[in-house]
């Protein structure tokens, strides 16, 4: 009898030290510290905090063609990003691209950074987390049990994709969805008059422009291209296709852009007289037909693409010149541009962070083969203008780059629109932000918000990604340094702050503490080590992703990165 | 046949008897549903033939005071006479869509009848050599054909724009090829048994050479089949070619093409439901046409129709 107690007993001993050695560690660890003190095994694993190994990714030198020197984990929550040159921006940069996401350094060894095993089991330390992804159809997020900030106000996500305006507007009209994304101006008035729905007008700075090759003829001649800029009648297409609230280009960057925009400067007016005038003087072929490339990819700067597209082709048809569309996919179109084979193409651009240099920089640098040449009397303002930390010096120098602008005319700026989204009128606390939705506010009765965009997201290793519809889910699953909610001033997310130096060359991030990813690993200081190198730096052994391109880091903190192979 | 025959054996015992083509054609007038194919066939070859007339704008010009997307305006219907009349209204790009229709139809018949030609004179030649000639040959000819058959036609289509690249030109050419294969079956099977029929062999014992009998023989008299076909395969070519432009494929901006209007409208479905609603009509109103025109013709020429019906 006392034997079978003993067996007994040493059996429930042995069976509760199992349960202890399994049980997740991270969610009982900091209630059950104190209690366990006596216990002399379960001690060196919250001593094993100081022995932290900080982890960094260091340039050799600043001659590699990217800005970034370094990038160090000073200690377990504090992390100091030194560059080559000012970096005045650096918060607004790491608080609205969603590429700049923290991952766990543990999750991404395991997966080895391929996108196809992030894609199955997306860890993060976002408001939500994936419950399942049916290719083609939908993705469900979840509440995340162990998110940081705020409970988000509704227990599911659900994020669908339908490529047809109407078909989106028919599943909204219709409850099977709580929202929708790219609200046609065709429908406004359709949705305004629905008792049901309300609309939802979200404010970005953004442009559509004709882009244009200066490297293929007629377009090489300065005055052709002046000349072609006169004849397109931009208030009439802003009239005839975008929303209200959508205006005219008068210049480079839209007004929004300050520093940079340049009050009161319209740089070219429509004067299709003067513009055939000008043509014919430089001996331009209007026998001849030229190709006007775009794709059918509707965006708040381009409502309805083919629409746009054509009038344009009318307007110009007027004036004597011949224009042949083509329309191509996006996927083989965007590296067509980028590669500088299209001789007039449009494309748009929305801001990815509130700063002039994510205008002129990006456009007007020679980044990509896309305009052609680019013009050195411009660059040189553009990149003294980057590092001024004056905001005073910086408007005069762009507003000398705004004049070039229309004397070198790189491309031509045609409209910058509002974008509407729609949403059902039982919907609360709908405020969308620059960047995004906010929808971990937005409320429903049964607690689920189900939204409709237009394309599926292309992976969830958003590091690697470039498009607004990955970034939309990208966004509910991880977190940033900072984020951006419903104004353009970057609020605190995983960082309890960033502090820069005087020039801005150095930011040291502490981050918060006791936050935890989905997989119960704590958030440390090598995470975003782990996370910039991934994207920075051609050798770190777990950059893999989906392209392998990590084209923001190079758009960001490049143009080039660390040990980039040569093309 | 010698002509100074037919009156002897008329005289004899044969009552007169027309041209079969003549009493075909009789047949076909009195075939009801032939009827309403050719009448609205008839209207459309108007509209084609006199667009220029017909429309009352240019099919491609933005129209400066038009609104876009307005609904259909009929002075006759009671749209008020200071506005101006848009008998299907107008598009999203502020032009006639009555013109574009007009014009429309032009293009369609256009690609209907050399689509169609271009695939019989091909499948044709192909379908008469296999069932001529016969042997390895047929093996070869009808084994390839029966290749592209196991395609999806329209598929097919896609794949071979997708090489050739957009273009009307290069759908028109795609439709005609994935239509060769219909045409080369239905002639080899004719050929196989009209050329075993008597005055053919008769032909071939007078000494003729294998192409003088193909052609003058066997051809003429088992083109019969081909002739229904023909006509169906005009409207599955209009079909296939609205369906190519439709996903943007086929013809290009801003082409009056019925698929393409139907295609670059598609989302203005609720609000502006007149513009696809009048391409639609179109499409289907031509493709009726040729389809019971195709069935009239099957019932006239099909003999054991002929004294059942």
């Amino acid at each position: 009898m006392k034997n079978k107690f003993y067996v007994l007993l040493s059996v429930l001993v042995l069976a509760s030290m199992a349960l202890a050695a399994c049980g997740a560690p991270a969610t009982e660890a900091p209630a059950a510290e104190p209690t366990q003190a006596p216990a002399p095994t379960e001690a060196p694993a919250p001593t094993a905090a100081p022995a932290f190994v900080g982890e960094s990714l260091v340039a050799p030198d600043c001659n590699y063609g990217g800005n970034i020197k370094s990038i160090e984990a000073v200690d377990e929550l504090t992390v100091k990003f030194t560059f080559c040159a000012p970096e005045p921006a650096f918060i607004a940069k790491v608080g609205s691209v969603e590429a700049f996401n923290i991952l766990d350094e543990g999750y991404l060894k395991e997966t080895g950074g391929d996108a196809v095993k992030i894609n199955d089991n997306p860890i993060g330390t976002g408001p939500y987390i994936v419950k399942e992804w049916v290719r083609g159809d939908h993705i469900t997020f979840e509440a995340n049990p162990n998110y940081f900030g705020t409970k988000p106000a509704n227990s599911t996500f659900i994020l669908k994709w339908n490529k047809e305006a109407a078909a989106r507007l028919l599943d909204l009209q219709s409850g099977n969805v709580s929202g929708i994304a790219e609200v046609t101006a065709d429908d406004l008035a359709t949705i305004s008059a629905d008792a049901n729905l309300q609309l939802a007008p979200r404010k970005i700075n953004n442009f559509l422009y004709l882009g244009i090759n200066n490297t293929i003829a007629p377009w090489d001649n300065e005055n052709v291209r002046q000349g072609l800029a006169m004849l397109i009648n931009k208030q009439k297409i802003v009239d005839d296709f975008y929303a209200p609230g959508s205006v005219a280009a008068t210049q480079f960057v839209p007004a929004g852009v300050k520093p940079g925009y340049t009050d009161g400067y319209v740089d070219t007016t429509y004067d299709p007289a003067k513009g055939i005038e000008m043509l014919k003087a430089e001996g331009f072929d209007f026998d001849k037909e030229y190709t006007l490339s775009y794709a059918e990819r509707t965006r708040p700067y381009f409502p309805q693409p083919t629409k746009i597209a054509q009038a344009v082709q009318a307007q110009l048809a007027e004036s004597g010149i011949k224009i042949k569309l083509e329309m191509e996919e996006w996927a083989t179109y965007l590296p067509a541009t980028r590669e500088g084979k299209k001789e007039l193409f449009f494309l748009g651009w929305s801001e990815d962070y509130p700063d002039a240099t994510n205008w002129y920089d990006v456009f007007l640098m020679g980044t990509s083969k896309a305009f052609g040449n680019p013009f050195p009397d411009m660059m040189d303002l553009i990149s003294k203008a980057g590092k001024s930390g004056d905001p005073v010096e910086r408007q005069k120098m762009y507003d000398e780059v705004n004049k070039l602008y229309a004397q070198h005319v790189p491309n031509i700026v045609i409209a910058h629109g509002t974008v509407n989204q729609a949403y059902l009128a039982s919907v609360e606390n709908v405020v969308l932000g620059p960047y995004n939705e906010n929808f971990k506010q937005m409320k429903t009765a049964d607690g689920t918000v189900v939204f409709s965009q237009d394309g599926e997201p292309v992976s969830l290793t958003c590091a690697d990604e470039t498009d607004g519809n990955s970034f939309r889910a990208c966004n509910m699953v991880f977190s940033k340094l900072y984020t951006f909610t419903t104004t353009s001033v970057a609020e605190p997310d995983l960082a309890e702050s960033c502090t820069g130096n005087a020039d801005a060359t150095e930011w040291t991030c502490v981050l918060k503490k006791g936050v935890v990813f989905s997989n119960g690993a704590a958030l440390d200081a090598n995470d975003v080590v782990a996370s910039f190198s991934i994207g920075l730096d051609y050798k770190y052994p777990l950059r893999k992703g989906n392209t392998g391109a990590y084209q923001y880091f190079k758009d960001l903190f490049g143009p080039k990165v660390l040990n980039q192979p040569a093309e | 046949m010698n002509q100074a025959q037919v009156p002897v054996l008329s005289a004899d015992s044969i009552p007169e008897r027309d041209n079969p083509t003549v009493i075909m054609v009789r047949r076909l007038f009195q075939h009801r549903s032939a009827q309403l194919g050719m009448f609205i066939l008839s209207i459309l070859i108007i509209c084609a033939v006199f667009a220029r007339q017909i429309a009352p704008y240019d099919p491609i010009k933005q129209l400066a005071d038009a609104k876009r997307r307005e609904p259909p305006c009929i002075h006759l219907l009671g749209c008020a006479p200071e506005k101006t009349q848009h008998i299907m209204g107008v598009d999203g790009n502020s032009r006639d869509q009555f013109s574009r229709i007009i014009y429309g139809a032009r293009l369609s018949l256009v690609v209907g009848i050399s689509t169609v030609t271009f695939a019989i004179l091909i499948g044709g030649l192909l379908g008469a050599m296999a069932g001529f000639l016969g042997g390895w040959l047929d093996d070869l000819i009808m084994r390839s054909l029966d290749v592209l058959m196991a395609f999806p036609s329209l598929l097919l289509a896609i794949a071979i724009v997708a090489v050739l690249g957009p273009g009307l030109i290069n759908a028109l050419l795609a439709i005609a090829i994935i239509e060769i294969p219909i045409f080369a079956r239905v002639i080899r099977a004719s050929v196989l048994s009209v050329k075993e029929l008597d005055y053919v062999m008769a032909s071939r014992a007078q000494g003729a050479s294998e192409l003088r009998v193909l052609f003058t023989r066997v051809l003429p008299n088992a083109v019969t089949p081909l002739i229904v076909q023909g006509t169906l395969g005009i409207a599955s070519a209009i079909l296939s070619a609205a369906a190519l432009s439709f996903l943007g494929l086929g013809a290009e901006f801003p082409t009056p093409e019925w698929g393409l209007m139907l295609g670059e409208e598609r989302n203005s479905v609720f609000n502006a439901p007149f513009l696809v609603f009048f391409p639609g009509l179109a499409i289907m109103l031509t493709v009726l046409s040729f389809n019971l025109i195709g069935d009239g013709l099957r019932d006239v020429l099909d003999p054991r129709l002929v004294h059942g019906g």
